[in-house]
């Protein structure tokens, strides 16, 4: 009996190639992502949450426009229907 | 809820309703609704000159999308009791997402 | 997930949580920015901040010389209801660095 559970269960979390894409979301907690902004902007930073709204916190973010870093910030909440992409990692593009 | 309930606080008070698209409007709560609707009485735009065409208008109502910040006298607003009520909500809406 | 909870950071709203009676500077659409001290918020990031000052970034195009400069009006306010549909970012005031030279 435990076998089919077993199978199932990576979809659940969301982990396998039929997950949903909520699932990219929580398997990257913790980890440095880039985050674009529908105007453009685009922050760096560790992500330390997101929820059903696509609403991020992210620590120790910093601020890009035009590629360029304009602001660090302590921590920061951003409202997710600004949200255009999250992407892990840190984007190459940007400078310092 | 908070802040449906929090303006119902301010009915009969002069507020200064600034709307998205650059618009002020100082008036007297009337009343609000769930939605933060607003129905404002003895209004007048702060500048008649700019929008000459309000200027008549005495008594509006204001659709709650269309609002940008909503401006209030300091001395109306307890803010242990609001700061108190904020918690509270915050905790009923994580209960309720469990 | 249930750890998390008890960490008080398991979704992006604690941190609005955690600026209550705090300064903080909010992000807005259209070129705007407030700090002021947070005293109220709820789910669709309606606020109401204390003692604001609000910063509009106006750009301004020159068409002779083809420049744009940014022109920057400051406004206060002692008691503001700011609309969370208009809202992009709330972060702490402090451990804010602005990092153009």
């Amino acid at each position: 009996m435990s076998t089919p559970e077993q199978e199932a269960k990576p979809l659940e979390n969301g982990e396998g190639e039929g997950g949903d894409p909520s699932g990219f979301l929580t398997d990257i907690l913790g980890s440095d992502v880039t985050v674009k902004l529908n105007s453009g902007i685009v922050f760096t930073g560790t992500l330390q949450s997101v929820d059903g709204y696509m609403n991020i916190a992210l620590e120790g973010a910093r601020e890009y426009l035009d590629g360029y870093a304009v602001r660090q910030y302590g921590d920061s909440f951003i409202r997710g229907n600004n949200v255009s992409y999250i992407s892990a990692g840190k984007s190459p593009n940007l400078k310092n | 809820m908070l802040f449906f309930s929090f303006f119902k606080t301010l009915v009969n008070h002069e507020i200064t309703v600034e709307l998205k698209n650059e618009i002020c409007i100082r008036g007297t709560l009337k009343s609000v609704d769930q939605f933060l609707n607003i129905k404002l009485d003895n209004a007048e735009t702060t500048d008649g000159a700019r929008w000459p065409h309000l200027c008549s208008t005495r008594d509006m109502f204001i659709r709650g999308s269309v609002v940008r910040y909503v401006h209030l006298p300091a001395g109306m607003v307890d803010i242990d009791l609001l700061e108190d009520a904020t918690r509270k909500e915050a905790a009923a809406a994580k209960e309720k997402a469990k | 997930m249930e750890e998390k909870d008890e960490g008080g950071h398991a979704e992006p709203l604690d941190l609005v949580r955690l600026c209550l009676d705090e300064v903080v500077v909010v992000r807005l659409r259209g070129n705007r920015e407030l700090k002021g001290r947070l005293h109220a918020y709820d789910s669709h990031c309606n606020l109401v901040l204390g003692e604001v000052e609000e910063t509009i970034y106006i750009v301004e195009e020159e068409e002779e010389d083809e420049q744009s400069h940014v022109r920057i009006v400051k406004k206060q306010s002692e008691m503001l209801f700011v609309r969370g549909d208009s809202v992009v970012l709330i972060a702490p005031a402090e451990g804010i660095q602005d990092l153009r030279s």
